[in-house]
Protein backbone atom coordinates (compact mmCIF):
# COMPACT_ATOMS: atom_id res chain seq x y z
CA UNK A 1 0.00 0.00 0.00
CA UNK A 2 2.74 2.30 1.02
CA UNK A 3 4.70 1.75 -2.18
CA UNK A 4 1.53 2.33 -4.17
CA UNK A 5 1.07 5.66 -2.50
CA UNK A 6 4.63 6.57 -3.19
CA UNK A 7 4.33 5.61 -6.83
CA UNK A 8 1.16 7.66 -7.06
CA UNK A 9 2.97 10.64 -5.64
CA UNK A 10 5.87 10.36 -8.07
CA UNK A 11 3.43 9.96 -10.96
CA UNK A 12 1.78 13.12 -9.83
CA UNK A 13 5.12 14.80 -9.62
CA UNK A 14 5.81 14.03 -13.28
CA UNK A 15 2.31 14.93 -14.38
CA UNK A 16 2.42 18.23 -12.57
CA UNK A 17 5.84 18.94 -13.95
CA UNK A 18 4.67 18.15 -17.46
CA UNK A 19 1.62 20.36 -17.06
CA UNK A 20 3.63 23.22 -15.71
CA UNK A 21 6.47 22.98 -18.19
CA UNK A 22 4.73 21.41 -21.17
CA UNK A 23 6.64 23.70 -23.47
CA UNK A 24 9.97 22.22 -22.41
CA UNK A 25 8.63 18.77 -23.20
CA UNK A 26 7.44 19.99 -26.57
CA UNK A 27 10.82 21.54 -27.30
CA UNK A 28 12.76 18.38 -26.59
CA UNK A 29 10.58 16.26 -28.88
CA UNK A 30 12.39 16.93 -32.18
CA UNK A 31 15.71 16.26 -30.46
CA UNK A 32 14.49 12.98 -29.01
CA UNK A 33 13.00 12.00 -32.35
CA UNK A 34 16.33 12.71 -34.02
CA UNK A 35 18.32 10.59 -31.58
CA UNK A 36 15.82 7.76 -31.72
CA UNK A 37 15.56 7.66 -35.50
CA UNK A 38 19.17 8.22 -36.48
CA UNK A 39 21.04 6.73 -33.52
CA UNK A 40 18.91 4.15 -31.77
CA UNK A 41 17.00 2.71 -34.73
CA UNK A 42 20.27 1.96 -36.59
CA UNK A 43 21.69 0.52 -33.38
CA UNK A 44 18.67 -1.78 -33.14
CA UNK A 45 18.94 -2.41 -36.87
CA UNK A 46 22.21 -4.15 -36.15
CA UNK A 47 20.14 -7.30 -35.65
CA UNK A 48 20.43 -7.85 -39.38
CA UNK A 49 23.91 -9.13 -38.53
CA UNK A 50 22.05 -12.25 -37.34
CA UNK A 51 19.87 -12.45 -40.41
CA UNK A 52 20.18 -13.11 -44.07
CA UNK A 53 18.88 -9.62 -44.71
CA UNK A 54 16.99 -9.19 -47.94
CA UNK A 55 16.27 -5.67 -48.95
CA UNK A 56 12.73 -6.33 -50.21
CA UNK A 57 11.64 -8.33 -47.18
CA UNK A 58 13.01 -5.95 -44.58
CA UNK A 59 14.06 -6.89 -41.07
CA UNK A 60 10.77 -8.56 -40.19
CA UNK A 61 10.62 -10.72 -43.31
CA UNK A 62 14.25 -11.76 -43.56
CA UNK A 63 15.25 -15.22 -42.35
CA UNK A 64 17.28 -15.57 -39.17
CA UNK A 65 20.62 -17.24 -39.56
CA UNK A 66 21.94 -16.43 -36.09
CA UNK A 67 25.73 -16.71 -36.04
CA UNK A 68 26.23 -17.82 -39.62
CA UNK A 69 27.54 -14.40 -40.70
CA UNK A 70 30.03 -14.38 -37.87
CA UNK A 71 31.15 -17.92 -38.66
CA UNK A 72 31.62 -16.81 -42.24
CA UNK A 73 33.66 -13.79 -41.11
CA UNK A 74 35.99 -15.75 -38.90
CA UNK A 75 36.80 -18.16 -41.71
CA UNK A 76 37.25 -15.39 -44.25
CA UNK A 77 40.72 -14.28 -45.26
CA UNK A 78 39.81 -10.68 -46.15
CA UNK A 79 38.31 -10.10 -42.72
CA UNK A 80 41.59 -10.79 -40.96
CA UNK A 81 43.47 -8.48 -43.26
CA UNK A 82 40.99 -5.64 -42.72
CA UNK A 83 40.89 -6.26 -38.98
CA UNK A 84 44.68 -6.31 -38.78
CA UNK A 85 44.98 -3.08 -40.76
CA UNK A 86 42.42 -1.39 -38.54
CA UNK A 87 43.96 -2.60 -35.30
CA UNK A 88 47.52 -1.74 -36.32
CA UNK A 89 46.63 1.78 -37.48
CA UNK A 90 44.48 2.32 -34.38
CA UNK A 91 47.37 1.20 -32.20
CA UNK A 92 49.81 3.57 -33.93
CA UNK A 93 47.35 6.40 -33.57
CA UNK A 94 47.02 5.67 -29.88
CA UNK A 95 50.77 5.58 -29.33
CA UNK A 96 51.74 8.53 -31.50
CA UNK A 97 48.55 10.46 -32.16
CA UNK A 98 47.07 10.54 -28.67
CA UNK A 99 50.10 12.06 -26.85
CA UNK A 100 50.77 14.59 -29.63
CA UNK A 101 48.33 17.28 -28.40
CA UNK A 102 49.45 16.75 -24.80
CA UNK A 103 53.08 17.36 -25.68
CA UNK A 104 52.11 20.28 -27.89
CA UNK A 105 50.03 21.82 -25.10
CA UNK A 106 52.98 21.52 -22.69
CA UNK A 107 55.22 23.24 -25.24
CA UNK A 108 52.65 26.00 -25.80
CA UNK A 109 52.49 26.44 -22.07
CA UNK A 110 56.19 27.28 -21.97
CA UNK A 111 55.75 30.05 -24.53
CA UNK A 112 55.58 33.17 -22.39
CA UNK A 113 55.40 35.76 -25.15
CA UNK A 114 51.63 36.08 -25.61
CA UNK A 115 51.66 37.46 -29.14
CA UNK A 116 53.81 34.57 -30.35
CA UNK A 117 51.66 32.10 -28.46
CA UNK A 118 48.46 33.34 -30.02
CA UNK A 119 49.90 33.46 -33.52
CA UNK A 120 51.28 29.95 -33.22
CA UNK A 121 47.99 28.63 -31.91
CA UNK A 122 45.94 30.14 -34.73
CA UNK A 123 48.23 28.46 -37.22
CA UNK A 124 48.01 25.12 -35.43
CA UNK A 125 44.20 25.22 -35.26
CA UNK A 126 43.77 25.93 -38.96
CA UNK A 127 44.14 22.42 -40.45
CA UNK A 128 41.32 21.14 -38.24
CA UNK A 129 38.91 23.15 -40.38
CA UNK A 130 40.07 21.69 -43.69
CA UNK A 131 38.25 18.66 -45.03
CA UNK A 132 39.98 15.32 -45.43
CA UNK A 133 39.44 15.63 -49.16
CA UNK A 134 41.54 18.79 -49.13
CA UNK A 135 44.14 17.35 -46.76
CA UNK A 136 44.26 14.16 -48.82
CA UNK A 137 44.79 16.30 -51.93
CA UNK A 138 47.61 18.17 -50.22
CA UNK A 139 49.24 14.93 -49.06
CA UNK A 140 49.07 13.39 -52.53
CA UNK A 141 50.45 16.58 -54.05
CA UNK A 142 53.37 16.91 -51.62
CA UNK A 143 54.30 13.25 -51.87
CA UNK A 144 53.87 12.86 -55.63
CA UNK A 145 56.79 11.83 -57.80
CA UNK A 146 57.08 15.49 -58.80
CA UNK A 147 56.15 16.70 -55.36
CA UNK A 148 58.05 18.75 -52.80
CA UNK A 149 59.25 15.76 -50.77
CA UNK A 150 60.89 14.21 -53.80
CA UNK A 151 62.23 17.60 -54.86
CA UNK A 152 64.04 17.82 -51.53
CA UNK A 153 65.29 14.25 -51.87
CA UNK A 154 66.56 15.24 -55.29
CA UNK A 155 68.80 17.97 -53.86
CA UNK A 156 70.63 15.32 -51.88
CA UNK A 157 70.86 13.08 -54.88
CA UNK A 158 68.28 10.52 -53.78
CA UNK A 159 65.94 8.76 -56.15
CA UNK A 160 62.28 9.79 -55.97
CA UNK A 161 59.98 7.55 -53.94
CA UNK A 162 56.42 6.60 -54.83
CA UNK A 163 55.11 7.33 -51.35
CA UNK A 164 51.39 7.03 -51.94
CA UNK A 165 51.67 3.79 -53.87
CA UNK A 166 54.05 2.19 -51.43
CA UNK A 167 52.71 -0.23 -48.85
CA UNK A 168 55.62 0.65 -46.59
CA UNK A 169 54.62 4.26 -46.10
CA UNK A 170 50.85 4.19 -45.94
CA UNK A 171 50.38 3.78 -42.20
CA UNK A 172 52.99 6.38 -41.33
CA UNK A 173 51.30 8.79 -43.70
CA UNK A 174 47.94 8.13 -42.03
CA UNK A 175 49.32 8.74 -38.55
CA UNK A 176 51.37 11.79 -39.50
CA UNK A 177 48.59 13.44 -41.49
CA UNK A 178 46.24 12.81 -38.58
CA UNK A 179 48.64 14.50 -36.18
CA UNK A 180 49.18 17.36 -38.60
CA UNK A 181 45.46 17.99 -38.93
CA UNK A 182 44.20 17.47 -35.38
CA UNK A 183 47.02 17.79 -32.83
CA UNK A 184 46.79 21.59 -32.65
CA UNK A 185 43.04 21.51 -32.18
CA UNK A 186 43.42 18.80 -29.55
CA UNK A 187 45.54 21.11 -27.39
CA UNK A 188 42.51 23.28 -26.55
CA UNK A 189 41.16 20.91 -23.94
CA UNK A 190 44.54 20.37 -22.34
CA UNK A 191 45.34 24.08 -22.30
CA UNK A 192 42.02 24.62 -20.54
CA UNK A 193 43.08 22.08 -17.95
CA UNK A 194 46.43 23.84 -17.53
CA UNK A 195 44.71 27.20 -17.10
CA UNK A 196 42.74 25.74 -14.22
CA UNK A 197 45.83 24.88 -12.19
CA UNK A 198 46.21 26.86 -8.99
CA UNK A 199 49.19 29.24 -9.42
CA UNK A 200 50.07 28.82 -5.74
CA UNK A 201 51.27 25.34 -6.55
CA UNK A 202 53.89 26.76 -8.90
CA UNK A 203 54.94 29.40 -6.40
CA UNK A 204 55.40 26.80 -3.71
CA UNK A 205 57.38 24.64 -6.11
CA UNK A 206 59.64 27.55 -7.05
CA UNK A 207 60.28 28.18 -3.35
CA UNK A 208 61.33 24.56 -3.08
CA UNK A 209 63.73 25.15 -5.93
CA UNK A 210 61.87 23.39 -8.75
CA UNK A 211 62.92 24.45 -12.24
CA UNK A 212 60.54 24.51 -15.19
CA UNK A 213 61.13 20.90 -16.07
CA UNK A 214 60.38 19.79 -12.53
CA UNK A 215 57.30 22.03 -12.43
CA UNK A 216 56.04 20.38 -15.59
CA UNK A 217 56.64 16.86 -14.30
CA UNK A 218 55.36 17.34 -10.77
CA UNK A 219 52.61 19.93 -11.19
CA UNK A 220 51.40 20.48 -14.75
CA UNK A 221 51.26 16.86 -15.88
CA UNK A 222 49.60 15.46 -12.74
CA UNK A 223 47.05 18.27 -12.86
CA UNK A 224 46.22 17.33 -16.45
CA UNK A 225 45.88 13.66 -15.56
CA UNK A 226 42.09 13.57 -15.07
CA UNK A 227 41.56 15.28 -18.44
CA UNK A 228 44.01 12.95 -20.12
CA UNK A 229 42.29 9.96 -18.56
CA UNK A 230 38.79 10.95 -19.65
CA UNK A 231 39.93 11.67 -23.20
CA UNK A 232 41.84 8.41 -23.25
CA UNK A 233 38.74 6.47 -22.21
CA UNK A 234 36.57 8.18 -24.81
CA UNK A 235 39.27 7.41 -27.34
CA UNK A 236 39.55 3.76 -26.39
CA UNK A 237 35.78 3.26 -26.72
CA UNK A 238 36.08 4.19 -30.38
CA UNK A 239 39.40 2.43 -30.75
CA UNK A 240 38.63 0.71 -34.04
CA UNK A 241 36.77 3.66 -35.53
CA UNK A 242 39.48 5.50 -37.36
CA UNK A 243 37.39 7.88 -39.36
CA UNK A 244 36.13 7.05 -42.81
CA UNK A 245 37.01 10.34 -44.48
CA UNK A 246 40.71 10.21 -43.72
CA UNK A 247 41.44 6.68 -44.88
CA UNK A 248 39.07 6.87 -47.83
CA UNK A 249 40.88 9.95 -49.12
CA UNK A 250 44.37 8.53 -48.68
CA UNK A 251 43.69 5.00 -49.89
CA UNK A 252 44.42 3.74 -53.39
CA UNK A 253 43.92 0.19 -54.68
CA UNK A 254 47.72 -0.20 -54.44
CA UNK A 255 47.59 0.28 -50.68
CA UNK A 256 44.50 -1.83 -49.87
CA UNK A 257 46.67 -4.58 -48.42
CA UNK A 258 47.90 -2.33 -45.59
CA UNK A 259 45.32 0.44 -45.48
CA UNK A 260 41.89 -1.05 -46.12
CA UNK A 261 40.17 -0.65 -42.76
CA UNK A 262 36.82 -1.85 -41.44
CA UNK A 263 34.99 1.31 -42.46
CA UNK A 264 36.29 1.47 -46.04
CA UNK A 265 35.76 -2.25 -46.46
CA UNK A 266 32.21 -2.07 -45.08
CA UNK A 267 31.51 0.78 -47.48
CA UNK A 268 32.69 -1.17 -50.52
CA UNK A 269 31.26 -4.57 -49.62
CA UNK A 270 28.14 -3.29 -47.87
CA UNK A 271 26.95 -0.10 -49.49
CA UNK A 272 28.34 -0.69 -52.98
CA UNK A 273 27.91 -4.46 -53.28
CA UNK A 274 24.88 -4.87 -51.05
CA UNK A 275 26.29 -7.47 -48.63
CA UNK A 276 24.34 -5.88 -45.81
CA UNK A 277 24.26 -8.63 -43.22
CA UNK A 278 27.89 -9.66 -43.31
CA UNK A 279 29.16 -6.09 -43.19
CA UNK A 280 26.81 -5.26 -40.32
CA UNK A 281 28.30 -8.23 -38.50
CA UNK A 282 31.70 -6.60 -38.96
CA UNK A 283 30.37 -3.29 -37.67
CA UNK A 284 28.86 -5.00 -34.65
CA UNK A 285 32.10 -6.83 -33.99
CA UNK A 286 33.89 -3.47 -34.08
CA UNK A 287 31.48 -1.92 -31.58
CA UNK A 288 31.75 -4.88 -29.23
CA UNK A 289 35.54 -4.72 -29.23
CA UNK A 290 35.30 -0.98 -28.49
CA UNK A 291 32.94 -1.62 -25.61
CA UNK A 292 35.08 -4.39 -24.12
CA UNK A 293 38.18 -2.18 -24.27
CA UNK A 294 36.29 0.71 -22.72
CA UNK A 295 35.03 -1.55 -19.93
CA UNK A 296 38.48 -2.96 -19.18
CA UNK A 297 40.22 0.41 -19.16
CA UNK A 298 37.45 2.04 -17.16
CA UNK A 299 37.88 -0.63 -14.49
CA UNK A 300 41.61 -0.02 -14.45
CA UNK A 301 41.03 3.73 -14.27
CA UNK A 302 38.63 3.41 -11.39
CA UNK A 303 41.19 1.43 -9.42
CA UNK A 304 43.64 4.33 -9.52
CA UNK A 305 41.47 7.40 -9.91
CA UNK A 306 38.06 8.05 -11.35
CA UNK A 307 36.73 6.49 -14.54
CA UNK A 308 33.96 7.46 -16.90
CA UNK A 309 31.37 5.77 -14.68
CA UNK B 1 63.91 37.58 -14.03
CA UNK B 2 67.22 36.06 -15.06
CA UNK B 3 67.09 32.83 -16.92
CA UNK B 4 69.58 30.04 -16.52
CA UNK B 5 71.49 28.76 -19.54
CA UNK B 6 69.33 25.65 -19.60
CA UNK B 7 66.14 27.67 -19.68
CA UNK B 8 67.43 29.95 -22.39
CA UNK B 9 68.38 27.07 -24.62
CA UNK B 10 65.10 25.32 -23.94
CA UNK B 11 63.21 28.48 -24.88
CA UNK B 12 65.20 28.85 -28.08
CA UNK B 13 64.58 25.23 -29.03
CA UNK B 14 60.91 25.42 -28.12
CA UNK B 15 60.32 28.54 -30.21
CA UNK B 16 62.28 27.07 -33.10
CA UNK B 17 60.36 23.80 -33.01
CA UNK B 18 56.93 25.42 -32.68
CA UNK B 19 57.68 27.93 -35.42
CA UNK B 20 58.86 25.22 -37.77
CA UNK B 21 55.82 23.06 -37.03
CA UNK B 22 53.49 26.03 -37.43
CA UNK B 23 55.12 26.76 -40.78
CA UNK B 24 54.15 23.28 -41.98
CA UNK B 25 50.52 24.18 -41.23
CA UNK B 26 50.44 27.01 -43.73
CA UNK B 27 53.17 26.18 -46.22
CA UNK B 28 51.34 23.37 -48.04
CA UNK B 29 48.51 25.79 -48.80
CA UNK B 30 50.92 28.49 -50.00
CA UNK B 31 52.68 25.89 -52.12
CA UNK B 32 49.43 24.85 -53.78
CA UNK B 33 48.53 28.49 -54.31
CA UNK B 34 51.87 29.03 -56.01
CA UNK B 35 51.33 25.89 -58.10
CA UNK B 36 47.93 27.07 -59.25
CA UNK B 37 49.50 30.24 -60.68
CA UNK B 38 52.48 28.53 -62.27
CA UNK B 39 52.90 27.39 -65.83
CA UNK B 40 52.34 23.69 -66.45
CA UNK B 41 55.97 23.18 -67.44
CA UNK B 42 57.29 24.82 -64.29
CA UNK B 43 54.82 22.87 -62.14
CA UNK B 44 55.95 19.53 -63.51
CA UNK B 45 59.66 20.28 -63.46
CA UNK B 46 59.98 20.54 -59.68
CA UNK B 47 60.65 24.25 -59.64
CA UNK B 48 57.71 25.66 -57.70
CA UNK B 49 57.94 26.19 -53.97
CA UNK B 50 56.18 29.09 -52.34
CA UNK B 51 56.16 31.52 -55.26
CA UNK B 52 54.64 30.99 -58.69
CA UNK B 53 57.08 30.25 -61.48
CA UNK B 54 56.23 31.61 -64.95
CA UNK B 55 53.09 33.25 -63.59
CA UNK B 56 49.85 32.45 -65.38
CA UNK B 57 46.19 32.52 -64.50
CA UNK B 58 45.42 29.72 -66.96
CA UNK B 59 44.34 27.10 -64.39
CA UNK B 60 42.15 29.55 -62.55
CA UNK B 61 40.54 30.77 -65.76
CA UNK B 62 39.85 27.15 -66.63
CA UNK B 63 38.31 26.06 -63.33
CA UNK B 64 36.36 29.29 -62.89
CA UNK B 65 34.73 28.60 -66.23
CA UNK B 66 33.85 25.05 -65.31
CA UNK B 67 30.13 25.05 -64.77
CA UNK B 68 30.12 21.70 -62.94
CA UNK B 69 32.40 23.10 -60.29
CA UNK B 70 30.23 26.15 -59.74
CA UNK B 71 27.21 23.93 -59.57
CA UNK B 72 28.68 21.85 -56.76
CA UNK B 73 29.88 25.08 -55.14
CA UNK B 74 26.30 26.33 -55.20
CA UNK B 75 25.02 23.08 -53.70
CA UNK B 76 27.56 23.35 -50.91
CA UNK B 77 26.69 26.97 -50.20
CA UNK B 78 23.04 25.95 -50.11
CA UNK B 79 23.45 23.05 -47.69
CA UNK B 80 25.83 25.10 -45.57
CA UNK B 81 23.38 27.97 -45.15
CA UNK B 82 20.19 25.92 -44.87
CA UNK B 83 21.82 23.15 -42.85
CA UNK B 84 23.46 25.51 -40.38
CA UNK B 85 20.21 27.38 -39.75
CA UNK B 86 18.22 24.19 -39.26
CA UNK B 87 20.90 22.64 -37.08
CA UNK B 88 21.14 25.74 -34.91
CA UNK B 89 17.39 25.85 -34.45
CA UNK B 90 17.05 22.24 -33.37
CA UNK B 91 20.20 22.32 -31.26
CA UNK B 92 18.83 25.30 -29.34
CA UNK B 93 15.48 23.62 -28.88
CA UNK B 94 17.18 20.50 -27.54
CA UNK B 95 19.82 22.23 -25.42
CA UNK B 96 17.39 24.52 -23.63
CA UNK B 97 15.26 21.96 -21.76
CA UNK B 98 18.39 19.93 -21.02
CA UNK B 99 19.91 22.96 -19.32
CA UNK B 100 17.00 23.50 -16.92
CA UNK B 101 16.78 22.01 -13.51
CA UNK B 102 12.99 22.00 -13.51
CA UNK B 103 12.92 19.68 -16.52
CA UNK B 104 12.60 16.29 -14.86
CA UNK B 105 13.72 14.22 -17.85
CA UNK B 106 17.00 16.11 -18.01
CA UNK B 107 19.21 13.33 -16.69
CA UNK B 108 17.72 10.33 -18.52
CA UNK B 109 17.60 12.17 -21.85
CA UNK B 110 21.16 13.42 -21.40
CA UNK B 111 22.29 9.90 -20.61
CA UNK B 112 20.54 8.60 -23.72
CA UNK B 113 22.37 11.20 -25.79
CA UNK B 114 25.79 10.62 -24.28
CA UNK B 115 25.42 6.88 -24.90
CA UNK B 116 25.20 7.61 -28.63
CA UNK B 117 28.57 9.33 -28.41
CA UNK B 118 30.16 6.15 -27.15
CA UNK B 119 28.20 3.69 -29.28
CA UNK B 120 28.07 4.77 -32.86
CA UNK B 121 25.51 2.98 -34.96
CA UNK B 122 27.21 0.74 -37.51
CA UNK B 123 27.38 2.19 -41.02
CA UNK B 124 25.08 -0.25 -42.79
CA UNK B 125 22.03 -0.06 -40.49
CA UNK B 126 22.45 3.73 -40.57
CA UNK B 127 22.58 3.65 -44.35
CA UNK B 128 19.50 1.41 -44.53
CA UNK B 129 17.57 3.63 -42.12
CA UNK B 130 18.25 6.74 -44.16
CA UNK B 131 17.32 4.89 -47.33
CA UNK B 132 14.07 3.58 -45.81
CA UNK B 133 13.18 7.18 -45.05
CA UNK B 134 13.42 7.92 -48.76
CA UNK B 135 16.35 10.30 -48.44
CA UNK B 136 18.56 8.62 -51.06
CA UNK B 137 19.63 11.03 -53.78
CA UNK B 138 18.22 13.98 -51.92
CA UNK B 139 20.17 16.90 -50.50
CA UNK B 140 18.21 16.40 -47.27
CA UNK B 141 20.31 13.28 -46.76
CA UNK B 142 23.24 15.62 -46.16
CA UNK B 143 21.36 17.56 -43.49
CA UNK B 144 18.70 15.59 -41.63
CA UNK B 145 20.67 12.47 -40.58
CA UNK B 146 23.17 14.65 -38.74
CA UNK B 147 21.05 17.66 -37.95
CA UNK B 148 22.08 17.81 -34.30
CA UNK B 149 25.79 17.57 -33.59
CA UNK B 150 25.93 16.20 -30.07
CA UNK B 151 29.14 18.02 -29.23
CA UNK B 152 27.73 21.33 -30.49
CA UNK B 153 24.47 20.84 -28.64
CA UNK B 154 26.39 20.21 -25.40
CA UNK B 155 28.38 23.41 -25.93
CA UNK B 156 25.12 25.38 -26.09
CA UNK B 157 23.71 23.55 -23.09
CA UNK B 158 26.79 24.20 -20.98
CA UNK B 159 26.61 27.88 -21.84
CA UNK B 160 22.89 28.03 -20.97
CA UNK B 161 23.56 26.43 -17.61
CA UNK B 162 25.92 29.29 -16.82
CA UNK B 163 23.18 31.89 -17.27
CA UNK B 164 21.83 32.89 -13.83
CA UNK B 165 18.40 31.44 -13.09
CA UNK B 166 17.11 34.70 -11.58
CA UNK B 167 16.90 36.06 -15.10
CA UNK B 168 14.25 33.66 -16.28
CA UNK B 169 12.47 33.65 -12.91
CA UNK B 170 11.73 37.32 -13.34
CA UNK B 171 10.80 36.79 -16.99
CA UNK B 172 8.41 34.05 -15.94
CA UNK B 173 6.77 36.34 -13.42
CA UNK B 174 6.24 38.76 -16.26
CA UNK B 175 4.43 35.96 -18.05
CA UNK B 176 7.10 34.82 -20.51
CA UNK B 177 6.72 31.30 -21.88
CA UNK B 178 9.75 28.98 -22.05
CA UNK B 179 9.86 29.51 -25.79
CA UNK B 180 10.10 33.26 -25.37
CA UNK B 181 12.66 32.93 -22.61
CA UNK B 182 14.80 30.89 -24.97
CA UNK B 183 14.52 33.18 -27.98
CA UNK B 184 14.20 36.61 -26.37
CA UNK B 185 16.33 36.31 -23.26
CA UNK B 186 18.82 33.51 -23.74
CA UNK B 187 19.62 34.03 -27.41
CA UNK B 188 20.78 37.64 -27.15
CA UNK B 189 23.02 36.62 -24.25
CA UNK B 190 24.54 33.75 -26.18
CA UNK B 191 26.10 35.49 -29.16
CA UNK B 192 29.67 34.20 -28.64
CA UNK B 193 28.55 30.63 -28.22
CA UNK B 194 26.17 30.88 -31.17
CA UNK B 195 29.01 32.17 -33.33
CA UNK B 196 31.19 29.25 -32.27
CA UNK B 197 28.60 26.57 -32.78
CA UNK B 198 27.46 28.19 -36.01
CA UNK B 199 31.04 28.06 -37.26
CA UNK B 200 31.37 24.39 -36.29
CA UNK B 201 28.15 23.49 -38.07
CA UNK B 202 29.01 25.57 -41.12
CA UNK B 203 32.46 24.00 -41.43
CA UNK B 204 30.88 20.59 -40.97
CA UNK B 205 28.42 21.20 -43.80
CA UNK B 206 31.08 22.78 -45.97
CA UNK B 207 33.25 19.69 -45.53
CA UNK B 208 30.42 17.14 -45.83
CA UNK B 209 31.83 14.13 -47.54
CA UNK B 210 30.91 10.76 -46.09
CA UNK B 211 27.16 11.31 -46.27
CA UNK B 212 27.48 12.42 -49.86
CA UNK B 213 29.46 9.26 -50.63
CA UNK B 214 26.78 7.15 -48.98
CA UNK B 215 23.61 8.78 -50.17
CA UNK B 216 24.15 10.68 -53.42
CA UNK B 217 24.48 8.49 -56.48
CA UNK B 218 23.69 11.24 -58.95
CA UNK B 219 26.87 13.23 -59.73
CA UNK B 220 24.87 16.31 -60.64
CA UNK B 221 23.94 16.64 -56.94
CA UNK B 222 27.44 16.28 -55.60
CA UNK B 223 28.57 18.92 -53.14
CA UNK B 224 31.95 20.57 -53.54
CA UNK B 225 33.99 18.05 -51.56
CA UNK B 226 32.71 15.15 -53.66
CA UNK B 227 33.41 17.02 -56.86
CA UNK B 228 36.85 17.94 -55.60
CA UNK B 229 37.52 14.32 -54.75
CA UNK B 230 36.47 13.17 -58.20
CA UNK B 231 38.69 15.80 -59.83
CA UNK B 232 41.62 14.79 -57.67
CA UNK B 233 41.29 11.15 -58.65
CA UNK B 234 40.52 11.76 -62.33
CA UNK B 235 41.90 15.22 -63.14
CA UNK B 236 41.63 14.43 -66.85
CA UNK B 237 37.89 15.00 -66.57
CA UNK B 238 38.48 18.48 -65.27
CA UNK B 239 41.09 19.18 -67.91
CA UNK B 240 38.77 17.96 -70.66
CA UNK B 241 35.99 20.50 -70.10
CA UNK B 242 36.09 23.87 -71.86
CA UNK B 243 38.90 22.80 -74.16
CA UNK B 244 37.35 24.80 -76.97
CA UNK B 245 38.66 27.87 -75.18
CA UNK B 246 42.00 27.12 -76.76
CA UNK B 247 44.69 28.33 -74.40
CA UNK B 248 46.28 25.28 -72.77
CA UNK B 249 47.90 27.23 -69.99
CA UNK B 250 47.33 24.52 -67.42
CA UNK B 251 47.82 20.84 -66.78
CA UNK B 252 46.39 18.34 -64.32
CA UNK B 253 48.87 19.32 -61.60
CA UNK B 254 48.08 23.03 -61.67
CA UNK B 255 44.35 22.32 -62.05
CA UNK B 256 44.35 20.08 -58.99
CA UNK B 257 46.15 22.76 -57.00
CA UNK B 258 43.65 25.41 -58.09
CA UNK B 259 40.60 23.27 -57.22
CA UNK B 260 41.97 22.46 -53.76
CA UNK B 261 42.52 26.15 -53.06
CA UNK B 262 39.12 26.97 -54.55
CA UNK B 263 37.40 24.62 -52.10
CA UNK B 264 39.37 26.05 -49.18
CA UNK B 265 39.04 29.79 -49.79
CA UNK B 266 35.77 30.29 -47.88
CA UNK B 267 37.19 28.60 -44.79
CA UNK B 268 40.36 30.68 -44.93
CA UNK B 269 38.23 33.80 -45.30
CA UNK B 270 35.99 33.25 -42.28
CA UNK B 271 38.70 31.75 -40.10
CA UNK B 272 40.33 34.99 -38.84
CA UNK B 273 36.98 36.56 -37.94
CA UNK B 274 35.64 33.67 -35.94
CA UNK B 275 38.87 32.67 -34.33
CA UNK B 276 38.35 34.75 -31.24
CA UNK B 277 35.21 32.81 -30.43
CA UNK B 278 35.86 29.20 -31.15
CA UNK B 279 38.52 28.46 -28.58
CA UNK B 280 36.24 29.50 -25.77
CA UNK B 281 33.41 27.54 -27.30
CA UNK B 282 35.48 24.41 -27.72
CA UNK B 283 36.48 24.65 -24.08
CA UNK B 284 32.86 24.98 -23.01
CA UNK B 285 31.99 21.75 -24.75
CA UNK B 286 34.76 19.81 -23.17
CA UNK B 287 34.17 17.44 -20.36
CA UNK B 288 31.50 19.11 -18.32
CA UNK B 289 29.27 16.84 -16.26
Amino acid sequence: MQTDARRKRSENRYLNNMKKHWMLYLMILPGIAYYVIFKYVPLAGSVIAFQDYQIFNGILGSPWVWFENFVFLFTYQDFYQVLRNTAVIAFYQLIFGFPAPIILALLFNEVRWMLAKRTLQSLFYLPHFLSWVVVGGIVFELLATQGVMNQIRGWFGFEPILYMQGERYFRSIVVLSGIWKEAGWGTIVYLAAITGINPNLYEAAVMDGANRWKQTIYITLPSMAPTILVLFLLNIGNFLELGFDQIFNLLTPMTYSVGDIIETYVYRAGVLQGQYSVTTAIGLFQSVIGFILLWIFNRLARKSEQGLW
Amino acid sequence: MRLSFGEKSFNALNYAFLTAAAATMIMPLLHLLAMSFSSPIAADSKKVFLLPVEFTTGSWAHILQTEELWRSFGITVYITVVGTLISMFFSLLTAFPLSRREFLLRKPVMLGIVITMIFNAPMIPFFLTVRELGLMNSLWALIIPGVIGTFNMIIIRTFFMGIPGELDDSARIDGCSDFRILFQIYLPLSKPVLATVGLFYAVGYWNTFQRAVLFLRDPSMWPLQMKLRSYLTTPEELAAVNLFLGDYDFNTTTLKAATIIFATIPIILVYPYLQKYFVKGAMLGSLKE
